[in-house]
């Protein structure tokens, strides 16, 4: 989950709970404006923020409470309970899509649908005059029924021109889909006429239908005119039709769900014969001939009949065309023998059934004759008269997959040894995939298929009755759908292989999409219920740091321990109780390690709080420019503490800008150069060790050293020797210096003179170090080099002079002892060569004017500090070393605070204070 | 790419955007006689399908992709 996704869900979390603290004292106080207009405001912040991610559902319900609520503080609407109560469901529905967004969780199925209703019961206050009895047809818990009744009546369709307009090809192939066990849907598409300028593509859309069969367009009224025609006012609708679940094709279509009709095609209804009367029936014979064996049952002789009578008549005549429905018909199983009836009376007068009749008649005789036969089940549960029976069709197919499963059960616990297992197995196969596709479950179909191989490759039915005990357990079935009976009596097997496995869920998704509006009601109160733990926590920073000052004293007294224990041994000569204290110290130290790191984590953010404004800011300022700028950003998740973090934000907008200024060139320029128009600007975080790194590089013409020493020169900055004497590199670090400024002009944007060096002490000033690298039209590279944290720092202590000092240890290389006869003097200073290289050597007492020598040991050895600053190394003599410290650095304060000799103080663990040397300063 | 005139014969090829709807009518107004080749079609954009519709030029090379020909046949007219 990305960080944006994350803030926004915190802010929508309290968002709501904003929204329902508002309407509560609106209850109170009804007519506060102040109030309502507080309300209106965070609705509508809530709304902006949704457009920005892809919850088109929590959008459309944002989009209505907002309308509600403008029209309630324009006064065209007031305020009523009723109305309170419809913002609470919706803002709980919102909340509901926050906690599965959070969880990552799939969303529900048909939300989009959930979602029109909701935006609808908003927007229908809108309208009602009389918010306080809001009509009854649009309030939620009716709209939550309305779905089911629509479902169980009104979405068939059965209008036979619409379905002739499908090839009869395609709806032979549908109609054999609809037998497999797919259900078909009817898909009525119209776009808005504005739907181009918001750059839908309703053709586009239309093809990527989940299970699309057939698709025509339409106009919507009469062309006018070309020169009066408006190419970009769609004036287009879709049909299509689909074999996929509703759910699909809600999904699919759940940017417009107000834009689209999904009405359900029972597959009967496909069976529209058409093509040439050839002068009109005279057919009566064959009619009275199948209707004969239809009577006596003999469907083999019909099947025979039909098919001769197919090979010798026409293919384009009416007649073919029947009679290729009728042989379609016959080979399904169980056979429709209404449907066929009717198909071969239809040619006594050669008119298309009316199948809307016909099913109707089917649906109040028998259904489901023969749901026992488990290779029926594939054409009797999807069969339209199933889900034409308004009442229960839910209960009706699930309690008809209970029955299949059982007997598959019990064939798959026969012995294996009959010759026709491989048959066996197959068939069950069969069965097994109608029923996952009956229960929308279509996933399961390759384990299915894997189980089934293996059966048949070891020639025995047990694998896939294990398949069959895991992927259907019986009573979750029954339990889920509310049927009665659970286990079918007439199973007089034990349950093969029993183990339910509780990974699996066998939820059939068709039942969701029914119990849904129950279900939504359902988590709603639920909501209302528990309160919702915020996993976010706003915390003044004033009490963070005093957390971590407290954890700096912590560390302070801390170290006081080991003194006392050196004490317990030597003053008074416990060396039992000093091992004991010191036993204790270690696991002190530990927690008290944690707890600061624990702290300093509280205070950690990620370099994108700084890196976020750049992308404004680089349009903006090459914009300006002119220039072409990319800007590439990388390691925004790179965290450091937020001193750190607010203390980088100037001096990066600086490079930022002297990069945009000085550096990339104008596009022609570039072009010339040979380079691509483009330039690009990279700005890289990276966490090396304890410190945080920034690159910002950038692919412009680089810094001319000649031109930087001429520059620096002409100001007064390095004289004429150091003209000749200076390395190219060094010219370079001159950018640094107070009151550079290589610009031929001063923009607002930069070449004031005082870029780079107040750059570096911002970066300085929190103990960072700044490197720049450049390449004379190439580019430059500036290396921002940031501690992790400024908190505690771990210092070297030493003695000189009987003083205790402390060095940063970042700036330690090594300790050694230099015997003083291989001190050498070159010249005035004195040096020593360590490992092959000279290291100069300068006394810390003379570097701060004490007059004391560096004492040497018993060996006549001088303790030797090597300290890297800057580039070079450094031996500093001192007396003694003494160990390393974690000391909380405060920096001196009043008359001290011009002493640069020292970075800071801090207190020691025996009381002392220790003084810290900022040795940049002192060398 | 995608739209290209000929004297009589407009050539839609590849992808036809919803831009190129404009200049398909402004063609279309002057030469009640063009027809439209779309063999190299691979998607038009619906407000390029209404211009075809409303101006009931004939299509005298349908679509090489089945899909689209399926689509775009019940709704233009074949070139007779």
């Amino acid at each position: 989950m990305n960080a944006l996704l994350e803030q926004f869900l915190s802010e929508s979390r309290e968002a709501l709970q904003g929204i329902g603290e508002k309407l509560m004292q609106l209850e109170d106080a009804p007519e506060d404006q102040e109030l309502m207009t507080q309300l209106f405001r965070l609705v509508h912040t809530l709304k902006g923020n949704s457009g920005l991610f892809e919850f088109p559902e929590m959008t459309r319900v944002l989009h209505a409470g907002e309308d509600l609520m403008d029209a309630v503080r324009n006064e065209r609407v007031h305020y009523s309970q009723a109305l309170a109560d419809h913002l609470l469901d919706a803002m709980d529905f919102v909340g509901m899509l926050c906690d599965d967004i959070e969880a990552e969780r799939p969303m529900p199925a048909g939300l989009a649908a959930d979602a029109a209703r909701l935006a609808r019961s908003l927007r229908a206050l809108i309208g009602s005059t009389d918010p306080a009895h809001p009509d009854p047809a649009v309030d939620t818990k009716n709209i939550a029924g309305d779905a089911t009744a629509a479902s169980a009546g009104g979405c068939f369709h059965t209008d036979p021109t619409a379905l002739a307009r499908i090839p009869e090809a395609i709806r032979l192939t549908a109609w054999q889909q609809a037998q497999a066990g797919s259900p078909l849907f009817w898909v009525h598409y119209q776009p808005s006429e504005e739907c181009f300028f918001q750059g839908e593509d309703p053709l586009h859309q239309a093809k990527l239908t989940p299970g699309l069969l057939w698709g025509g367009m339409l106009a919507r009224a009469p062309w006018p005119k070309l020169a009066e025609l408006d190419a970009y006012r769609c004036m287009l609708d879709f049909d299509l039709l689909a074999a996929a679940s509703r759910d699909d094709i809600e999904q699919h279509y759940r940017y417009v769900p107000d834009q689209i009709q999904i009405l359900e095609v029972p597959a009967q209804a496909l069976a529209l014969p058409h093509g040439d009367p050839n002068g009109g029936p005279a057919y009566e014979d064959f009619v009275a001939d199948a209707l004969g064996f239809l009577e006596r049952g003999d469907l083999t002789g019909l099947g025979r009949a039909v098919r001769s009578m197919l090979e010798l008549s026409n293919s384009a005549l009416w007649l073919s065309s029947d009679l290729r429905w009728i042989s379609a018909f016959l080979e399904a199983s169980p056979v429709n023998l209404p449907a066929v009836r009717t198909l071969i009376e239809s040619l006594r007068t050669l008119s298309v059934p009316n199948w809307a009749v016909a099913l109707a008649n089917q649906a109040q005789v028998a259904p489901f004759s023969a749901a026992n036969q488990a290779p029926d089940l594939a054409s009797t549960v999807p069969a339209p008269p199933a889900t034409a029976l308004a009442h229960a069709p839910v209960n009706l197919q699930a309690q008809a997959i209970a029955d299949v499963l059982a007997v598959q059960r019990e064939v798959l616990a026969l012995p294996d040894d009959a010759g026709w297992l491989g048959g066996r197995i197959k068939a069950a196969q069969a069965s097994l995939l109608g029923c996952l596709r009956a229960s929308g479950r279509t996933a399961e179909e390759a384990t299915l298929n894997t189980a089934a191989a293996a059966a048949l490759l070891a020639n025995t039915a047990a694998p896939l009755a294990q398949w069959l005990a895991q992927a259907f357990v019986p009573e979750g079935v029954s339990a889920r759908t509310k049927t009665t009976q659970t286990t079918p009596a007439s199973a007089p097997m034990p349950e093969p292989a029993t183990a339910p496995d509780p990974h699996s869920q066998p939820v059939p998704a068709k039942d969701a999409v029914v119990a849904e509006s129950p279900e939504l009601d359902l988590r709603m109160n639920r909501r209302a219920d528990d309160a919702n733990s915020a996993k976010t926590l706003k915390v003044d920073q004033v009490k963070v740091d005093r957390l971590m000052n407290l954890i700096g004293e912590m560390v302070v007294a801390k170290n006081a321990i080991p003194y006392l224990a050196s004490r317990a041994e030597s003053v008074f000569g416990v060396r039992e109780l000093s091992r004991e204290i010191k036993a204790q110290y270690a696991v002190i130290n530990r927690i008290s390690e944690e707890m600061q790191d624990a702290i300093m984590q509280v205070r950690m953010m990620p370099v994108s709080f700084v890196f976020q404004r750049f992308p404004r800011l680089v349009r903006d300022i090459s914009r300006k420019l002119g220039k072409e700028v990319n800007l590439v950003l990388e390691g925004q998740e790179t965290a450091a503490d937020k001193n750190i973090i607010e203390s980088l934000g100037d001096p990066l907008i600086h490079i930022v800008r002297n990069s945009l200024d000085h550096g990339l060139e104008m596009p022609d320029v570039r072009v010339a150069l040979g380079k691509p128009a483009l330039g690009t600007l990279k700005i890289v975080a990276k966490q090396e060790a304890d410190r945080v790194v920034i690159e910002i590089s950038d692919d412009g013409k680089g810094i001319d050293p000649a031109v930087i020493k001429q520059k620096a020169y002409q100001k007064g900055l390095i004289d004429e020797a150091m003209l000749d004497r200076i390395t190219d590199q060094e010219a370079i670090n001159l950018v640094f210096a107070a009151g550079f400024s290589t610009a031929e002009v001063v923009s607002d944007l930069s070449g004031r003179g005082v870029g780079m060096d107040v750059v570096r002490t911002a970066v300085e000033r929190v103990n960072g170090s700044i490197a720049l690298d450049s390449v004379k039209g190439q580019g430059t590279v500036l290396r921002l080099s940031l501690p992790l944290s400024m908190a505690v720092t771990n210092v070297m202590t030493i003695a000189s002079n009987g003083q205790m000092f402390g060095v940063p240890m970042d700036m330690v290389v090594e300790t050694v002892r230099v015997p003083s006869a291989n001190v050498r003097l070159i010249k005035q200073r004195q040096a020593t060569v360590l490992r092959g290289r000279i290291v100069p050597l300068l006394s810390l007492n003379a570097l701060l004017g004490l007059a004391a020598p560096p004492l040497t040991n018993d060996d006549d050895e001088l303790a030797t500090l090597v300290v890297r600053v800057g580039e070079d190394n450094v031996g500093l003599l001192v007396d003694e070393f003494h160990g390393t410290a974690d000391i909380i650095l405060k920096p001196l304060l009043g008359v001290l605070s011009s002493l640069r000799a020292y970075s800071g103080s801090a207190l020691m663990g025996d009381g002392s204070v220790l003084m810290v040397i900022n040795l940049k300063e002192l060398l | 790419m995608g739209l290209e005139f000929r004297k009589k014969i407009a050539l839609l090829s590849d992808a036809v955007g919803v831009e190129d709807a404009e200049k398909l009518l402004d063609w279309l107004q002057g030469k009640p006689a063009a027809r439209v080749d779309l063999s190299a079609c691979t998607h038009l954009h619906p407000a390029n399908i209404q211009v075809l519709m409303a101006a009931g030029a004939p299509i005298c090379a349908w679509p090489s992709d089945a899909a689209l020909a399926d689509w775009l046949k019940p709704a233009l007219v074949d070139v007779q």
